[in-house]
């Protein structure tokens, strides 16, 4: 299946961590960190947790009776997975810190006590900024953590009629009428033959 | 460990290993298979639990480099066109891990030079492999129809066709419109109860893994078939080199189990089927004083000519809902119109369109929808909206595109990675761009609103093939008709690699017969190697 929006990366597992880009894909692969689970934060200081909270609620945030990230634990699963892949965790220490960083020094008071629009704001320029690769990592496990979660589930099913539980429970399907293909049956052999 | 030798060793229980294992042990021969990975934890299959988009992209990553489990070895990719590898080392091979596409191959797949002039053909035709298509499909389970006019006829011995869903009946609607051919597509699915399996009840999104065991995978079709005709499976088996006695014959293995420790095992004759990364790897590695370019390698041919064939796909966007989560992922109805050589094209050979659900959530945020405000409207946009066509067309083998041993990344034991080299050639690119472009063409004539696509990049390492061909002759080639190798006469390789070319189409299917043929052919010529030793 067509992934994600950077399969031109293929290199080693080695490769992924030499450089100043850290490729989180090389590094997760043993994070077995299940969705939808209630977990508390094992890695993040209660700053830097809430710091993250707000940093995952930028990047999905609550519309139209959906919950943003932040509320599907989102942050702790991005916790959990930095717990089980040790390499990544300060890749992640260091980007909540400059996010802090940088809101600091747009208005003060901190990320995490920010408005929703100065999280934004921070958060587009650490993406502009970032060469760490902290930016895609939380970005794609904050996208892991909603769409595979019940709630989300749930209301992509409400509102775009997408069964999201019929991929592991399955269902009925009308079977396949023969009599469509009454056209293609007329028509002559279309191969080459081969003496 | 006993010291008789067994009949047969089979080197990785993939897709072909388990046909060559079981046939064999059917007919009498005392079979040992070694397995560098283990049995597969269906409990942990990513379709078994709800988050199962995010296990697929971790435990389950089909790239080796991703995934990591302790029997895979790292492949770098290298060249102008890098390979995404997608291999699975288990029982069951890369099986486990694919969507059931089921083509035979064309007459004309096993005739490439000889009616385009590039290329090579194979050493033997489709007539001589029909028979083995037959035998495999009734093992497998293969859902489809007879009567296809893009192919030759065949015994109706298919099941019924998988449900095509509303996505399907687009894609029918355009073909109709367009006076194409289409056909539904064949699939390594049980659509009914089948030879104790259950009938698929379409979950989709199949290379996830297939908790309901209709897919089928070697591990739920051949391998407990063969283990209760007494193949001996060893998993976790990680094979170091083949041996040779001193009249250079092949003698057995050397290999570390799951602990690291070495065994030797004994056998009349071998059978290599590592895949298109794994079996030239191995011969590289049995590199001798006899053989010091690796075993079986007098050609200078193994590790080269590596094919991957062109894919891509199309995805084009409805207004309305599509319903594009049930039913088979690996496809839909698909169209052959477009497969054999035409002189008024700037291309040789062709390609196939297959149609498929669309994309699931997780997957499609990935792809398309930005972060922030408008995260929400855009997975809105095209999730339940989308038809996706997966498009796959033939590669002409090329030397240059080859494969290497990599001493600077090993695996957990210290054994060599691979390095891949590919480039897509100037024929594949110009095939790969009119698929692209036909596969648009169907999509609007399906009612599209907006088409994208994947582009010819990244190369999709699902098809990994070539990288031991046969042929008739020894300086250009590794093994023989019968798969067995020009330069070794007990060592036989009867996988991906084995393929000379690799049609249009995906290619499990002819991978399978060919191990069937191969494993009968061993079996007729029991007084080359009984009592051999």
């Amino acid at each position: 299946m067509a992934y994600d929006r950077r399969q031109t990366d293929v290199g080693t597992p080695q490769e992924g961590g030499a450089g100043p880009y850290r490729d989180y894909r090389f590094e997760v692969g043993r994070a077995e960190v299940p969705v939808g689970v209630p977990r508390t934060f094992k890695v993040l200081d209660p700053q830097r947790a809430a710091s993250l909270r707000g940093w995952v609620e930028c990047l999905v945030p609550a519309q139209r009776g959906r919950p943003s990230a932040a509320e599907v634990g989102a942050a702790e699963y991005i916790d959990a997975t930095v717990y089980s892949a040790s390499g990544l965790r300060e890749t992640l220490l260091r980007a909540i810190d400059r996010l802090q960083a940088l809101v600091g020094g747009a208005g003060g008071g901190g990320f995490a006590a920010a408005d929703l629009g100065d999280r934004t704001r921070a958060v587009r320029a650490f993406e502009l900024e970032d060469r760490s690769g902290a930016f895609d990592m939380v970005r794609d496990f904050t996208y892991e953590a909603y769409y595979a979660h019940p709630v989300v589930l749930a209301a992509l099913q409400r509102d775009l009629g997408w069964d999201a539980v019929a991929p592991t429970r399955g269902g009925g399907m009308e079977a396949f009428d023969e009599s469509l293909l009454h056209r293609v049956k007329s028509l002559p052999a279309r191969y080459k033959e081969v003496r | 460990m006993s010291a008789e030798p067994a009949d047969v060793m089979v080197v990785g229980a993939g897709g072909a290993g388990a046909v060559i294992a079981k046939r064999l042990a059917e007919q009498g021969a005392q079979v040992v298979c070694l397995e560098q990975g283990d049995w597969v934890d269906r409990q942990k299959l990513p379709k078994a639990h709800l988050d199962w988009e995010v296990r697929g992209r971790r435990y389950w990553a089909a790239n080796p480099n991703v995934r990591r489990w302790p029997s895979d070895y790292p492949v770098a990719s290298f060249g102008d066109n890098p390979i995404d590898v997608y291999i699975y080392n288990a029982v069951g091979g890369s099986t486990i891990g694919f969507a059931g596409n089921y083509w035979r191959f064309a007459p004309s797949d096993f005739k490439m030079r000889s009616l385009d002039g590039v290329g090579v053909d194979w050493p033997l035709t489709y007539e001589e492999l029909e028979p083995f298509y037959d035998v495999n499909e009734r093992e497998i389970g293969v859902a489809g129809l007879a009567g296809d006019p893009c192919g030759p006829a065949r015994r109706p011995t298919l099941l019924p066709p998988a449900p095509v869903g509303r996505p399907g009946r687009l894609l029918i609607d355009a073909y109709e419109r367009l006076g194409w051919y289409w056909w539904p597509t064949e699939q390594a699915i049980t659509t009914v109860r089948y030879d104790g399996r259950s009938a698929c009840d379409h979950r989709s999104y199949c290379p996830f893994g297939c908790p309901n065991g209709s897919l089928g995978t070697t591990d739920v079709t051949y391998w407990p078939k063969a283990l209760k005709l007494g193949v001996r499976l060893i998993t976790n088996a990680r094979v170091r080199s083949l041996t040779l006695d001193s009249r250079g014959r092949a003698q057995g293995a050397i290999y570390h189990d799951s602990e690291g420790r070495v065994h030797e095992i004994k056998a009349r004759v071998v059978v290599l089927c590592g895949g298109g990364l794994g079996t030239p790897r191995l011969l590289m590695l049995s590199d001798s004083s006899r053989h010091p370019h690796g075993l079986a390698n007098s050609s200078g041919q193994v590790g080269r000519n590596l094919i991957v064939h062109v894919q891509s796909f199309a995805v084009g966007r409805f207004d309305d809902p599509v319903e594009g989560w049930h039913g088979t992922w690996g496809g839909t109805v698909s169209t052959r119109q477009f497969y054999e050589t035409d002189p008024s094209r700037d291309y040789v050979r062709g390609f196939i369109m297959s149609g498929v659900g669309g994309y699931s959530p997780l997957n499609l945020a990935l792809q398309l929808a930005p972060w922030g405000p408008d995260h929400h409207d855009v997975l809105d946009r095209y999730l339940n909206h989308e038809v996706c066509m997966y498009l796959c067309g033939d590669d002409i083998p090329e030397e240059i595109n080859r494969i290497e041993l990599d001493w600077e990344h090993t695996d957990a034991i210290g054994m060599p990675g691979v390095k891949t080299f590919y480039r897509l050639g100037e024929n594949s690119q110009r095939l790969g761009a009119d698929m692209i472009r036909r596969a648009r063409q169907v999509l609007e004539a399906a009612g599209a609103t907006s088409v994208r696509d994947f582009g010819l990049s990244p190369i999709w390492g699902w098809h990994l093939m070539g990288t031991a061909r046969m042929g008739g002759d020894p300086a250009t080639s590794v093994i023989d008709r019968h798969n067995q190798a020009h330069d070794v006469p007990n060592l036989y390789i009867a996988d991906s690699s084995s393929l000379p070319t690799g049609g249009g189409v995906n290619p499990t299917s002819t991978i399978q017969a060919l191990a069937a043929r191969c494993a009968e052919h061993i079996w007729d010529a029991r007084r080359d190697w009984q009592g051999a030793d």
